[in-house]
């Protein structure tokens, strides 16, 4: 696990998963619902399948996703309250009080990563577990992941787990198209390491 | 503008899970408790809970905790080392535990979501007698005084009228089974159920007449290929293992999965071959056949340390990849092809012995075959291999005294040794024991002691074993939860949850391990070593139970040892003593002969074939389909159904119907449909799906509940155990659970 070793500023922290090692347990989602207090039916995180092919040649792939923590957020622009905010090293946040629940953040987001916290009387999302990550600590659903398919790091340290699997293997973004810069990292899958 | 549907209106009824973890803050449960007289009454102080919930809202979640206990997981059998974080007295979130060899840090989501086990509003709460008839749901609050006597008495009555052997003692693998079995044996009577013939018999029964042990382990460290022959480990994950099996596939191990069914193993491995159900025997009887033929086994491992290849080669001949191909509907090229790869990748290569062998009639003859294949090719205390791991769970550790038990005379009403001679005692035939309860042969049954487990909706043929609860007199069961059998049971006493109590010490790879509460229980649950020795000594029995309370029998196991239970509580393991020895017993085989048996002269004393053998399995008639059954990640057996956390993820358990034969029957998705077998015809929801032979149907085991106490999971999805057949294995004891064949009907 990456300790920060910089000043905020100088950090940005990312996800990089490989799908490859996700066995769709969802370990992650729950571990995540106790941590942050999710109401039952709503989460912060989760998987998506992709199936493809019909019987007996099959393949599916598991994608697991939470907010992208964009560098350019298209949530942050519609906020009319500045409820959601960039912090400096890129952790894209809401700040509850400010949120009046007009759900253009919602709408805005390619990712449908956000949702109506019904006990918050706000929108809520994926926060990287921010308050773990002052305390020294790793993302819930990272630390629990049974199949390590969940990595976090700084990517501006060229010695974090991140950059040394971006550096090593190909990977891609979701929805690059929209300019949206997301923070999550996939690994191109039928790949051998070590 | 916050206008969307709430949870309950969204149909997860009850209360949310923010709600229902805060709920249980002392001065709420203290006020459930005094306004609900029974101890089946949900709490009601949703409305406050929510309060103090608005008040935090803008709060981050904690990170600093009043402590962090290190403890063991109990959400299934694989015993995780857990890390529980609590502030206030409550349980704020369970991590693994690095230290423990079974968690290495993590936690399935199993694990992750015992917070909602142990603050399930639907525990039990107190003791409780039945005050109307079995099954009613009508209960009376005993105390825990009033509940012992009563059960004791009741127990005593039996043994006097009709011997201690009308009295059945029941109960699934746990770390109080010590204890469990001292109260069985000291009462006197040989009549002990567990689950093992609904799960592993045949498993187990082959690995030990084969090589000697229950079930090797495997190293994936360094494996190169390895065959899933059913064991399903990405969707039934055993913590440690089904992390092994992800990083060996990343790694670029080879990996085929037989499997009629596109599980998530089969997502992730290599090579997907939907076998027809009942025939992996005649695929790995082929391996044999050509792994011999073409002289790709290990010459040197078998002369040394086997007996019998002759006899298997003989045996085998005919099993060529054109004959098995017939019977499995795989290539005959495929077969020959893998037999080849995986010849050439060991010994870093095994066939997995897998887990739940309980399909087929053949499924003992499956597991001997594969135990001899990897013996052929000798995967067996290698990098990559099989290994020679086992031992008792309590090996140096102290013992608790405790005089010799009386002897027992009568017979087991579950056909053990008398029937099935090769079933060891401690595994034993369950759904025989249920049959004998209802034939009275060889003699009538009474009494049924349930300790942590789930027999009413376990057992195949769940009609069958309502009919045979009904035959006896008195029935107890111990649970966290009011499950199915202490539905219909006279007395249900609470235990508390495993994140309550204390259980004895344990022990894995050299490490002891504790399980120690971190919250005082809750309610008036008291731990399964409490409960034992107060019940024993009620018996008469207490010299069987000599500890004065939980913390002194862990002081005893821990005489020996250089560590005391404060220290190991802080610290939550301790390393034992190396024991010398090494690797040097590896190839010393428990069997016979000190050698694997290829060729085992035990079996056939016994009547049965001394080699691997085809046993021709039924198959299905036109228009009908195997029913399959087995596990999703987030649920264990019928013992999960009702945590809050599990059931929002997999609430019930739809029917997997594929494409074609949905089509023929005008099935669409989500439709409901009719499960006709020849014991019961039950409703479900069809998933049609490509990801399943068109000949199979599948459920998700342990659905269905009819417990009405179980209020979030009763009446939730279908039950797989009413619809099957018992059938049992002569040689293992095994329940056969995928030879029940189905109709599909639209509903």
């Amino acid at each position: 696990m990456d300790q920060p070793n910089t000043s905020p500023s100088q950090r940005r922290w990312v996800f990089v998963m490989e799908p490859e090692r996700c066995i769709d347990c969802e370990a992650c989602m729950i571990s995540c619902s106790v941590e942050n207090e999710a109401p039952l039916g709503k989460h912060r995180n989760w998987i998506d399948k992709i199936e493809k092919g019909a019987y007996p040649l099959l393949s599916t792939t598991f994608l697991p996703e939470n907010c992208q923590h964009c560098s350019n957020p298209p949530c942050e622009r519609v906020c009319p309250t500045g409820a959601t905010y960039r912090r400096e090293d890129g952790l894209v946040l809401i700040d509850y009080d400010k949120c009046i629940g007009c759900k253009y953040c919602m709408m805005a987001c390619p990712y449908d990563a956000r949702f109506v916290n019904e006990e918050k009387k706000a929108v809520d999302k994926c926060t990287f577990c921010v308050h773990r990550l002052d305390a020294g600590l790793p993302p819930a659903c990272v630390e629990t992941c049974i199949g390590h398919a969940r990595h976090y790091g700084d990517i501006n340290d060229p010695n974090s787990d991140v950059s040394k699997l971006l550096a090593r293997y190909p990977s891609y973004r979701l929805y690059e198209e929209a300019g949206t810069e997301p923070a999550i990292y996939y690994i191109y899958s039928n790949r051998v390491i070590e | 503008m916050l206008d969307e549907k709430t949870d309950e209106q969204n149909g997860s009824r009850g209360l949310s899970r923010r709600q229902f973890l805060r709920w249980v803050g002392a001065g709420a449960a203290a006020s459930v408790l005094a306004s609900s007289g029974l101890g089946l009454l949900r709490p009601l102080s949703a409305e406050a809970a929510v309060k103090a919930a608005r008040a935090r809202r803008t709060a981050a979640p904690p990170t600093q905790f009043d402590r962090e206990v290190a403890t063991l997981c109990e959400m299934c059998v694989w015993r995780c080392g857990v890390r529980a974080k609590v502030k206030d007295e409550r349980i704020y979130k369970l991590e693994g535990n690095p230290f423990h060899p079974h968690s290495r840090g993590m936690l399935c989501p199993r694990g992750q979501a015992g917070v909602a086990t142990a603050y399930d509003p639907d525990r039990l709460k107190y003791p409780l007698i039945r005050s109307g008839p079995r099954g009613s749901g009508k209960w009376r609050r005993l105390s825990w005084n009033e509940a012992l006597d009563y059960v004791a008495a009741q127990m005593l009555a039996i043994k006097n009228q009709y011997g201690a052997e009308a009295m059945i003692f029941s109960t699934t693998h746990n770390l109080v089974q010590t204890q469990f079995e001292n109260m069985l044996h000291a009462y006197g009577t040989p009549n002990y159920g567990t689950q093992r013939s609904l799960c592993y018999n045949a498993m187990i029964t082959a690995n030990l007449l084969t090589f000697g042990l229950e079930e090797p382990g495997r190293d994936y460290s360094q494996t190169q290929y390895i065959i899933y022959t059913g064991r399903n480990m990405l969707d039934c994950i055993s913590n440690s293992e089904s992390q092994d099996a992800v990083s060996a596939i990343a790694r670029g191990a080879k990996v085929v999965v037989l499997e009629p069914r596109f599980t998530k193993t089969a997502a992730k491995a290599t090579e997907w071959l939907p076998i027809r159900p009942g025939t992996d025997l005649a695929f790995h009887l082929a391996l044999i056949q050509v792994i011999i033929e073409q002289g790709l086994y290990d010459a040197d491992f078998v002369n040394q340390y086997t007996v019998g290849f002759e006899d298997l080669k003989q045996a085998t001949r005919t099993y060529t990849p054109e004959w098995a191909a017939s019977k499995c509907e795989i290539p005959a090229e495929t077969i020959r092809r893998i037999a080849v790869e995986f010849a050439q990748a060991a010994p870093q290569a095994f066939a997995h012995p897998n887990w739940r062998t309980s399909n087929f009639l053949n499924s003992f003859q499956t597991e001997r075959a594969i135990a001899c294949l990897n013996a052929l090719v000798g995967s067996w205390a290698q990098p990559g291999s099989l290994q020679p791991v086992g031992g008792e769970e309590t090996a140096g550790l102290g013992d608790i005294p405790q005089p010799a038990f009386p002897r027992v005379t009568a017979a087991r009403l579950d056909g053990v040794p008398w029937k099935y001679p090769l079933v060891p005692l401690k595994l034993g035939v369950f759904q025989e024991l249920r049959d004998n309860i209802l034939t009275g042969q060889p003699y009538q049954a009474h009494g049924w002691f349930v300790y942590r487990q789930n027999p009413a909706h376990s057992l195949p043929d769940r009609t069958k074993t309502a009919e045979a609860m009904s035959k006896l007199d008195f029935i107890v069961t111990i649970d966290v939860g009011m499950n199915d059998t202490a539905w219909f049971s006279d007395v249900v006493l609470p235990e508390a949850s495993y994140l309550e109590r204390y259980d004895p010490l344990t022990v894995v790879d050299g490490t002891v391990f504790i399980r120690q509460p971190a919250i005082a229980p809750l309610y008036e649950s008291k731990p399964g070593l409490w409960i034992f020795k107060e019940l024993g000594q009620r018996l008469g029995l207490g010299d069987w139970f000599q500890y004065k309370d939980e913390e002194d029998y862990l002081r005893q196991q821990l005489a020996p040892l250089d560590i005391t239970l404060e220290e190991l509580k802080a610290q939550g393991y301790y390393h034992l003593p190396p024991t010398g020895g090494g690797k040097s017993k590896d190839l010393l085989f428990n069997t016979p002969t000190g050698k694997i048996e290829l060729s085992s002269k035990t079996l056939a004393d016994n009547g049965f074939s001394a080699v691997p053998v085809w046993e021709e399995p039924v198959s299905n008639a036109p228009d009908t389909f195997y029913l399959l059954s087995g596990k999703v990640a987030q649920h264990t057996q019928c013992a999960t159904h009702n945590n809050k956390l599990l059931h929002e993820r997999v609430p019930e358990n739809p029917l997997w119907l594929h494409t074609t034969p949905a089509g023929e029957r005008g099935i669409k998705d989500g439709d409901e449909v009719w499960i006709e077998s020849p014991v019961a015809k039950v409703k479900a929801v069809a998933y049609v799906t490509e990801k399943i032979r068109p000949d199979c149907v599948f459920l998700t085991f342990g659905f269905g509940h009819v417990s009405k106490a179980l209020v979030t999971a009763y009446g939730q999805g279908t039950s797989d155990s009413i619809l099957h057949q018992s059938f049992t294995d002569p040689q293992s004891g095994s329940q056969a659970l995928s030879q029940t064949f189905v109709t599909i009907t639209k509903a």
